[in-house]
């Protein structure tokens, strides 16, 4: 049994795609199997949200008069990079402001831009012939710029591993609020929903891909940063951190709904992106690999104690333990929380079903592949002859 | 019986004086203490009343008369719904579980009966959706 994209967006087109989301295909796999189920089915809708730290947006402010080019820029107060053309700015979720103040970085920029609301923009220059004005002072929103676009050059991991502490003091990190002794475990992928576990080894995702952005349709532009294809596997599934996307799309379509500034105490800030990919259902192997569940997908168990690259996993435990509230560690029953929104990728795989399911959104077929190999390299003290 | 949280908050000048042992003593009242905190400003306790309703009237009128400023807690922390991502980070550091995740829709729920104030869960909410009413 074979399908092509063209007879999949055919169907679409006419309203007859058969589309479910990744968790209905589960059930329906494990009722009626792989084979009737590949024959049913069209399209898999899947979905994740969670902290994307590696996320930002490009933004054209449009030329001031007198013009200025802009070499220090502040939105409300948080610096945006500004090397690059006069009146383009790229500000990242992560930028904080320079008074120390953890609470307001760059991800409330971007909240603050979809939800419309005004952001003071503060500029400097040194001066030039073509660009004579030296320092402004003013208003933008998402209505007054020419482009405002996200480029996160790393989101949707393809699986991660699952934090913990064994040291005496509460841990205050990326995954969370890591309590003292295993008070508490922390984990962040939608699992069974999670579009990269869908097709582990993107055979459909790839460079060109429409996919769910924000609320938007946006589109995978690049293998993501430390993109790895190297981590061991189990059902087919990575076990632990491996593939990533580096995804684009246009602000002024998404919504804060999918789009949530967040603040790590003590850590700092990063956004809340939601990200859903359709998987064509082209033959049975697609249809497998979609219907991975919960119970089969697996996470390292990482000690946040050890503050080196090197943690050694302590345990593997599997989606289905993490969910349900609590996993064993060394013994001990350790409560466990999510903090990706499992909630939320619902919410995108069912959104991103029914705008296929209206004929809103067509599939598209990648314009090139991901790398199939590629190893995480290290950073390490080296002198100029060893990298020449 | 009636379960009520209390914040109080003494005064330098009362500060030293034995208020949960007369509570226990004169009013038959269970006492939890859930936080304390004495300074050069005076001192502030955070404790659950446990006995009749008409027990815990006379004690907090007996506060009262002791210039000891009485508020109910009914609300210590809120969660803002809309703010409210449904990630679960609130889950595994509540030591009382007051937050809970529904099996089916995967919603966080707060249970407001259950929490003893402890503010634990304010920094560990990313979105920012759990905020203090009372500051301690």
């Amino acid at each position: 049994m074979k399908r092509t994209y063209e007879e999949i967006n055919q169907k679409i087109k006419k309203g007859d795609a058969v589309v479910m989301t990744a968790e209905e295909a589960i059930e329906l796999v494990q009722r009626e199997g792989v084979a009737k189920a590949t024959k049913e089915v069209d399209v898999v809708t899947t979905g994740t949200f969670g902290a994307m730290c590696s996320s930002g947006a490009f933004i054209n402010f449009g030329h001031s008069e007198p013009p200025i080019k802009m070499t220090k820029v502040w939105l409300n107060d948080v610096p945006a990079y500004t090397g690059i053309a006069a009146v383009d700015a790229y500000i990242g979720a992560t930028e904080l402001r320079e008074d120390g103040n953890m609470e307001y970085g760059g991800a409330h920029v971007i909240e603050d831009l979809i939800a419309r609301r005004p952001v003071r923009l503060r500029a400097i220059s040194y001066g030039t012939d073509c660009y004579p004005r030296k320092e402004i002072d003013t208003y933008i929103s998402l209505m007054t710029v020419n482009q405002a676009y996200m480029f996160n050059p790393r989101n949707a991991y393809q699986n991660y591993g699952v934090a913990t502490n064994s040291s005496e003091r509460t841990l205050f990190t990326y995954m969370g609020k890591l309590l003292p002794k295993f008070g508490n475990a922390t984990y962040s992928s939608a699992g069974q929903l999670s579009p990269l576990l869908k097709d582990p080894h993107l055979r459909t995702i790839g460079i060109g891909t429409r996919i769910f952005l924000g609320g938007a349709q946006g589109y995978v532009a690049w293998e993501g940063t430390q993109y790895r294809t190297t981590t061991p596997e189990r059902n087919g599934v990575p076990i632990g951190a491996s593939r990533t996307l580096a995804v684009i799309g246009d602000l002024r379509e998404m919504s804060t709904e999918f789009v949530r500034a967040l603040t790590y105490h003590k850590y700092g800030t990063t956004l809340g992106v939601g990200i859903g990919v359709p998987i064509p259902i082209l033959d049975e192997d697609l249809m497998r690999s979609a219907a991975v569940r919960d119970e089969e997908i697996f996470a390292p168990v990482l000690d946040y104690a050890v503050a080196s690259r090197d943690r050694l996993p302590i345990h593997e435990v599997s989606y289905a333990e993490l969910r349900s509230g609590s996993i064993e560690i060394s013994g001990k029953r350790v409560r466990t929380s999510s903090l990706s929104s499992y909630a939320k990728a619902r919410q995108i795989a069912e959104t991103l079903k029914d705008w296929i399911q209206k004929g809103e959104f067509l599939l598209t077929e990648k314009v090139a592949s991901l790398p199939e190999e590629r190893s995480m390299r290290r950073l390490d003290m080296r002198s100029r002859e060893e990298v020449s | 019986m009636a379960v009520r949280k209390y914040l109080l908050t003494f005064t330098p000048e009362n500060v030293s004086e034995p208020i949960t042992y007369r509570l226990v003593k004169e009013f038959d009242l269970m006492v939890n203490i859930l936080r304390a905190e004495v300074d050069e400003s005076g001192g502030r306790l955070m404790i659950v009343l446990e006995g009749s309703g008409m027990q815990i009237e006379r004690a907090v009128r007996y506060l009262e008369a002791s210039h000891v400023q009485v508020q109910e807690l009914k609300e210590y922390i809120r969660k803002d719904e809309a703010r409210c991502t449904h990630c679960g980070a609130c889950i595994s550091i509540c030591p009382v579980r007051a937050f809970v995740m529904d099996g089916k829709t995967f919603k966080v729920s707060f249970l407001n009966e259950k929490c003893i104030a402890c503010g634990m869960c304010v920094d560990a909410c990313p979105p920012g959706a759990i905020r203090l009413r009372a500051q301690v």
